[in-house]
């Protein structure tokens, strides 16, 4: 009986080859088109973002509170590319840093960097020791930083300042602003108002915000996003005990005519822009 | 055992802090007492070998595709996501992550065939029954894994014997010898399910037969190998229904639901399964020794692993689930009454 299961491997063998050439053709061409992609996971309550670059580098920025940020990558990766080039752990809570533990086993980070603030839980401590076993090193991002990639994408630090003491790990959120030519994207982990203010005033006008901290009543004022003016905003949030997102958010919102996505209702949102024009797909 | 791992205490509004919930993260399970010998030095082997195989396929695959890999091969589960492994269970194609009579033909066949080409055929025999045990401590040892192979080696056994094995005497021995050693088994889940979807595929698969063969005296792991041109999508069909009809009381008693399009999803992904499992075999294989073989292999399975994966996440999201509070007692009893004297029925024409 395996002789013939023998003889249609060989019928088999090729037919799959086929259809790996195949994908192998169509994903080089979808991922290599020059376009910039910002895909906002949808990990439930918690915060993953993944960016691939027009040239193709990978960044993850947070990593959602368990696994699913593993599937997230899979479908927006090519599948023979198991490399990120940039991690970002905007700031330690266990909804944003969970998912790195299974990312690190399972991905070759390049280079890994993070806010300066730590936290006694258990899950950090689980991914500080993760961290350690596969010898990547911790750097710090302080605002002014800047990334530059190819194509006029640079990806910037706004906040935090070397010399912010805030008292919640939350008020050190990593907050990062893209910009592809003329689109920008503004990163913004769990800040506070009180930070979003400072963020603002260097941001200046984006197309599109990641609501901070999930929505939370003190993320937003109305005179942030006047000063943003995004066109379009998401939401990243899942079931919670918090009341996130606040009523009061999502009329702010719906008051400045900011078209509002979140990622409990739309699932994961994916934004594709050739750096004039945007989409969402 | 040992088992360590970060705890977090868990605060419950009107519990007071002694009686509180601990959780605990990344538990890690060690078995203190080493056992030397034999047994331990290849239970050691076995759990290295399984933690490479866990590393070539997350290094090689995205997630949940090798996952998915994982889980049809060896029955590994540890590595698969929760959103994923939630669709698998919402699309009724679970058990194709436990490992279970297919894969114990398979890696039987396989290695009797493969040392048949330059040993004795008796001792090609005796090496797949090695190779079944082997495989079966690699799944994890789940009740499925142990019914299986325990039905397969009897298999193998009664080749050299020059006996022919009943598949029923062979389900029922088998249960036998597990309820013997651990009698509490009987209220395990996976153990009911398993054996429950054996008998359905004894006897109420038959009947699906256009050719009615002889009557029980069919061989349930030959049934289970991969004729997939042969009976293809029409054969998965009828061995999803034979062993849901068996299998629903005890499904719906324990989880309280039903998929609407189990039948579908079953019918239009079963077939990619024993292709994945000997691809994705001997790429595993393979790539124990040579890397990058073994790998190409593995991209091999990619194809089909993606149309799988886009077919349970599709009918994950149609939703088609139907909710039942409670089974009463009376109306198990019933199905099952009322199931047996129908196949009796149809037996006796």
């Amino acid at each position: 009986m395996i002789h013939s299961t023998k003889l249609k491997i060989f019928l088999i063998g090729p037919t799959l080859l086929f259809l790996l050439a195949c994908i192998l053709i169509y994903q080089n061409i979808t991922y290599n088109d020059k376009k910039l992609r910002v895909v906002i996971c949808d990990v439930g309550q918690g915060d993953a973002i993944f960016i691939r670059t027009p040239q193709g580098s990978d960044i993850l920025i947070d990593s959602g509170p368990d696994d699913s940020v593993l599937s997230c990558l899979g479908r927006h990766m090519p599948f023979w590319d198991k490399t990120l080039e940039i991690a970002i752990l905007t700031h330690p809570d266990a909804d944003h840093v969970t998912g790195f533990i299974d990312v690190i086993k399972r991905y070759k980070l390049i280079s890994f960097y993070t806010s300066k603030v730590e936290a006694k839980t258990t899950v950090y401590n689980q991914f500080l020791k993760t961290l350690k076993d596969y010898k990547i090193k911790q750097n710090f991002l302080w605002q002014g930083d800047r990334f530059t990639f190819e194509d006029d994408l640079t990806m910037e630090t706004l906040w935090p300042t070397e010399y912010w003491s805030g008292a919640t790990t939350n008020s050190f959120s990593t907050t990062e602003l893209s910009s592809y030519k003329s689109f920008k994207v503004l990163l913004t982990g769990d800040l506070d108002a009180e930070q979003m203010e400072h963020v603002t005033n260097l941001a200046g006008d984006i197309d599109f915000l990641k609501v901070p901290h999930h929505g939370s009543r003190f993320s937003l004022t109305e005179e942030i996003l006047e000063t943003l003016s995004p066109e379009m905003a998401v939401i990243s949030v899942g079931k919670n005990s918090y009341g996130h997102p606040t009523p009061f958010i999502l009329n702010l919102l719906k008051s400045k005519n900011i078209k509002t996505l979140r990622t409990d209702q739309n699932g994961e949102i994916e934004i594709i822009s050739d750096g004039r024009t945007w989409k969402i797909k | 055992m040992l088992i360590s791992g970060p705890v977090k205490i868990l605060k419950i509004d009107g519990v007071s802090s002694q009686d509180s919930l601990l959780l605990i993260y990344y538990p890690k399970i060690e078995k203190v007492k080493n056992d030397s010998g034999l047994v331990g030095a290849s239970l050691k082997v076995i759990s290295s070998l399984r933690q490479e195989l866990i590393n070539l396929f997350s290094k090689t695959l995205p997630t949940p595709a090798s996952s998915l890999l994982m889980g049809i091969i060896f029955g590994i589960k540890e590595q698969m996501p929760k959103d994923f492994s939630d669709n698998l269970k919402t699309t009724g194609v679970f058990h194709v992550i436990a490992a279970s009579g297919m894969n114990v033909t398979l890696v039987g066949g396989f290695i009797s065939a493969f040392f048949a080409f330059f040993l004795k055929r008796q001792i090609a025999i005796i090496l797949s029954i090695i190779g079944i045990i082997f495989y079966a401590v690699l799944a994890g040892l789940e009740a499925s894994i142990i019914r299986a192979s325990i039905m397969g080696v009897l298999v193998f056994s009664s080749q050299i014997m020059g006996r022919q094995s009943l598949a029923v005497n062979g389900l029922a021995l088998a249960g036998f010898a597990m309820l013997f050693i651990d009698p509490s088994l009987i209220f395990d889940i996976g153990f009911q399910l398993s054996f429950a979807a054996t008998l359905g595929l004894v006897y109420i698969r038959p009947l699906f037969e256009r050719r009615q063969r002889t009557d029980s005296r069919i061989d349930i792991l030959e049934k289970k190998k991969p004729n997939m041109f042969t009976v293809g999508i029409g054969g998965d069909i009828s061995t999803t229904i034979s062993a849901q009809i068996i299998t629903m009381p005890i499904l719906l008693a324990n989880f309280g639901t039903y998929s609407i399009y189990s039948i579908l999803v079953n019918g239009i992904v079963l077939w990619t399964v024993p292709i994945l499992m000997i691809v994705g075999g001997v790429g595993a294989i393979l790539g124990l020794i040579l890397e990058p073989l073994g790998k190409l292999l593995i991209y091999l399975c990619y194809p089909l692993l993606l149309y799988f994966e886009s077919v349970v996440r599709f009918f994950g999201t149609m939703g088609g689930i139907i909710a039942i509070q409670s089974l009463s007692f009376e109306f198990i009893a019933g199905y099952y009454c009322l199931l047996a004297s129908v196949l009796i029925l149809f037996r006796k024409k």
